[in-house]
């Protein structure tokens, strides 16, 4: 009998949770700033004790997608919207797996959508970072469902007529048990990781994250206030909706105000893998 | 000899359990026994009716024509009584039994021991109650068919279908997850696995996620991880499957997908049975990649064609479609022998980068033309592996008469009446059975070069298996030689024979 056909080498373990491919983004991508987050968090982990190969990565496809490439654990690129599914697969296949799903807007919000509102009730004990650009960047400035009305590109010269969703309210009616959401700089970006850590259950992270190509920062930045800081109780959910809709993604006027950090958290709900 | 009973009624009235008790009761009593399901997609009324053959010999198929017909509702005899022989028993009251009633007076009729349709009534629920409708049944019956007695009751037959083949075939190839979204004719599978999870020393799980779109991703995730994962679906749920086998292929995950195929296009006929799929298992997904299509005839070869389709899978970090219909799914006919199973090693023993890009030896995307282009040749390599792997397997099996100059071409679950039909009508032929339709028997080109008449069998319109063994060979069967069913319905071998025999003149 033949040899088992293999087209790769197995991850090795002692080298550094970076890789060596050329990074594709635009100099001054915001997404620097998840990926250093990211690599710092998993660095923090490996010095605390924790094995590599405990942790797996899947991401989807567009920009945010490529930290596949820059992150060296095991896991799948998989397909556009196809993230969640992957997830569950492998946490399935082994519950104590450490696994971090990346999206963005278009296949989280578009494309996947029903697996995203199934992984709210499902529960499974993964991690879900969504990159919210607020455009298709990788195919050139589309409109996603997050876009706000206005917004005008080749395939919408008329500019945009729907209002945009909003994903942490979708979350939170869907039964997530974590629903949190940052600004794409490296010290939220961690920190918020660290918290989704310690969570046991689906963790909903979205990080605004604007495309400075084709969706320029529309002064996100100065609208942030913290929800722990300001003291919001995130074991409440009808505050945690409240504080969702302060903010309807549909640009910032005078006093709007972007409320960033953990809008809910349940520990108590049970997890998808220890009930199949 | 072969006779026929067929058992109808309404949805809910329980012609199933009743054909179920009875053809188990022939099968204690040393019968070969066959019976189909026909059913309409409704849960409450409508007609239902199971065609049930047995005989001292082998039986793997229907005949048209009914000795007993047990009408649940008087509907059942206006639809079959035209298909009555001469002399053939109506089984009817003119109020409507309980359905034990009708299993207990069919006993007296086919001269089985009333102690075996006990044995299967403990088996059941509301023992007293069927035991009673069951044993006034059987005595207030007087007619009996006169039919010849088994010499052997301990036979040791199982009466199993291709559903259950595939289930036992997948646990015995170390199934750790099946992922399915409910889709007939392939849900059997995943109540069948579900009841085997609730065994002691059960390994498996049965998932059912979202979509068959989330089925195939989630499978994929379980199988990178080392895991044993198979998922199943008909054609429609299939149709979401494609971009995730697409992946399989370019991110090299082992994958075993069981199609089981219904008549289309889309909804088609959602309870019936057709081989339509064929053009589907073999060129569904984008892009150029590897995959095994296998086709399994009966229960024992949907067992051990499982456990192969998982060999392959593993081996070779591919995906496998197990190609199967409803007539092979649900038609449950007697296995002699225990499969034949082959150990499987895992492929995947480490934490490693998959990717739906084209990517380097890390898993890492590419774009670049040279690692592109060796990527192809180094997939097409694999692709000659498989091809040579699949010689050390039944590719194909030629039954009959191995030197006839007549030769009979099928796959899949047409096996039965094919075989039923040779013998009944005496026809001296040569069947080749494909089971392997990629890689491709190619070496069948011999056989079809020495065959004077070549008759093909196939349950579709346009004859899927000539086109793929002209592409494979070049060799092309004429119109005149194709025998194509494709009304939802499988092939009765007594009209089958009379058919073939036709074509054969």
């Amino acid at each position: 009998m033949a040899k088992q056909s293999k087209s790769k080498k197995p991850i090795k373990t002692n080298v550094s949770i970076r890789t060596n491919a050329t990074n594709t983004w635009c100099p001054g991508c915001y997404n620097f700033q998840i990926l250093a987050g990211v690599q710092n968090f998993l660095e923090n982990q490996m010095k605390m004790g924790k094995n590599r190969d405990d942790f797996s990565i899947v991401s989807g496809i567009g920009c945010n997608s490529k930290i596949f490439d820059y992150i060296n654990l095991g896991g799948l690129n998989s397909l556009h919207g196809r993230v969640i599914p992957a997830c569950i697969g492998i946490k399935v296949a082994k519950p104590s797996q450490n696994v971090f799903g990346f999206s963005g807007d278009g296949d989280s919000y578009a494309e996947g959508m029903e697996h995203l509102i199934h992984a709210a009730r499902y529960n499974s004990n993964f991690k879900y970072i969504v990159h919210n650009n607020q455009v298709f960047a990788l195919t050139i400035a589309e409109p996603t469902p997050v876009t706000e009305k206005g917004y005008k590109d080749k395939t919408t010269p008329k500019g945009v007529k729907l209002a945009p969703m909003n994903p942490i309210k979708l979350m939170l009616a869907a039964g997530a048990s974590f629903v949190a959401r940052v600004f794409a700089d490296v010290n939220q970006v961690q920190q918020v990781l660290e918290e989704a850590q310690k969570h046991k259950g689906f963790a909903f992270i979205e990080v605004i994250q604007p495309c400075i190509i084709f969706h320029a920062d529309a002064g996100y930045k100065d609208k942030l206030y913290n929800l722990q800081k300001s003291g919001h109780n995130k074991a409440d959910l009808k505050a945690a909706m409240e504080k969702a809709e302060e903010w309807d993604y549909n640009g910032v006027k005078t006093g709007t105000k972007i409320p960033v950090g953990i809008f809910y958290q349940n520990d108590n709900k049970p997890v998808f893998e220890e009930l199949i | 000899m072969r006779f026929n009973i067929i058992i109808g009624g309404k949805a809910g009235q329980g012609p199933n359990i009743v054909t179920e008790v009875v053809s188990q009761g022939l099968v204690s009593a040393g019968y070969h026994a066959f019976y189909a399901r026909e059913y309409e997609s409704l849960i409450r009324g409508g007609h239902n009716y199971n065609t049930l053959t047995f005989s001292l010999i082998a039986t793997r198929s229907n005949q048209s024509k009914i000795d007993i017909l047990v009408c649940l509702d008087d509907n059942t005899e206006k639809v079959h009584k035209e298909n009555l022989k001469k002399n053939a028993i109506v089984l009817k009251y003119k109020e409507p039994k309980e359905n034990m009633h009708y299993a207990g007076a069919l006993y007296k009729i086919l001269g089985l021991d009333f102690r075996i349709l006990e044995n299967q009534l403990r088996k059941l629920k509301n023992l007293d109650e069927n035991l009673r409708e069951a044993r006034k049944g059987f005595n207030d019956e007087t007619r009996s068919l006169g039919i010849e007695k088994p010499q052997n009751s301990n036979t040791g037959f199982k009466l199993i279908n291709g559903n259950h083949g595939i289930s036992e075939g997948a646990i015995k190839s170390g199934l750790q997850y099946y992922y399915s979204y409910p889709m007939t004719p392939a849900t059997p599978v995943m109540m069948m696995l579900g009841d085997m999870m609730m065994e002691k020393d059960a390994k498996h799980k049965v998932i059912e996620l979202e979509s068959e779109i989330a089925v195939v991703i989630a499978t994929l995730g379980s199988s990178l991880m080392g895991a044993r994962a198979m998922c199943g679906t008909s054609g429609g749920g299939f149709d979401l499957m494609t971009e995730g086998l697409s992946m399989a292929g370019q991110a090299e995950i082992p994958i075993v997908i069981y199609l089981s195929s219904r008549p289309g296009p889309s909804t088609g006929l959602a309870t019936y049975s057709s081989q339509g799929d064929l053009d589907l298992a073999l060129y569904s997904g984008h892009g150029e990649f590897n995959r095994v299509v296998i086709a399994p005839g009966d229960a024992l070869e949907s067992a051990e064609l499982t456990n192969q389709g998982f060999y392959f899978s593993q081996k070779f970090r591919t995906p496998v479609i197990l190609l199967g219909d409803k007539n092979l799914a649900e038609s449950k006919s007697v296995v002699e022998t225990e499969p034949k199973i082959i150990e499987i090693i895992n492929s995947i023993t480490s934490m490693e980068k998959f990717n739906s890009y084209e990517h380097n030896e890390a898993g890492i995307a590419i774009e670049d033309a040279e690692t592109t282009a060796k990527n192809f040749d180094r997939r097409a390599k694999i692709g000659k592996e498989i091809a040579r792997e699949a010689q050390k397997f039944e590719m194909y099996k030629i039954h009959g008469n191995k030197n006839s100059k007549n030769l009979i071409i099928g796959w899949g679950s047409t096996k039965g009446a094919i075989l039923d039909a040779m013998h009944d009508g005496n026809i001296d032929a040569k069947f080749l059975q494909i089971l392997y339709l990629e890689p491709f028997p190619e070496k069948i080109l011999d056989e079809l070069k020495k065959a004077n008449k070549i008759l093909i069998v196939e349950n579709n319109a346009t004859s899927q298996l000539s086109k793929l063994i002209a592409t494979k060979t070049g060799f092309i069967i004429e119109d005149k030689n194709k025998i194509l069913r494709y009304d939802g319905r499988a092939f009765f071998s007594d009209e089958l024979a009379e058919e073939i025999k036709r074509r054969m003149r």
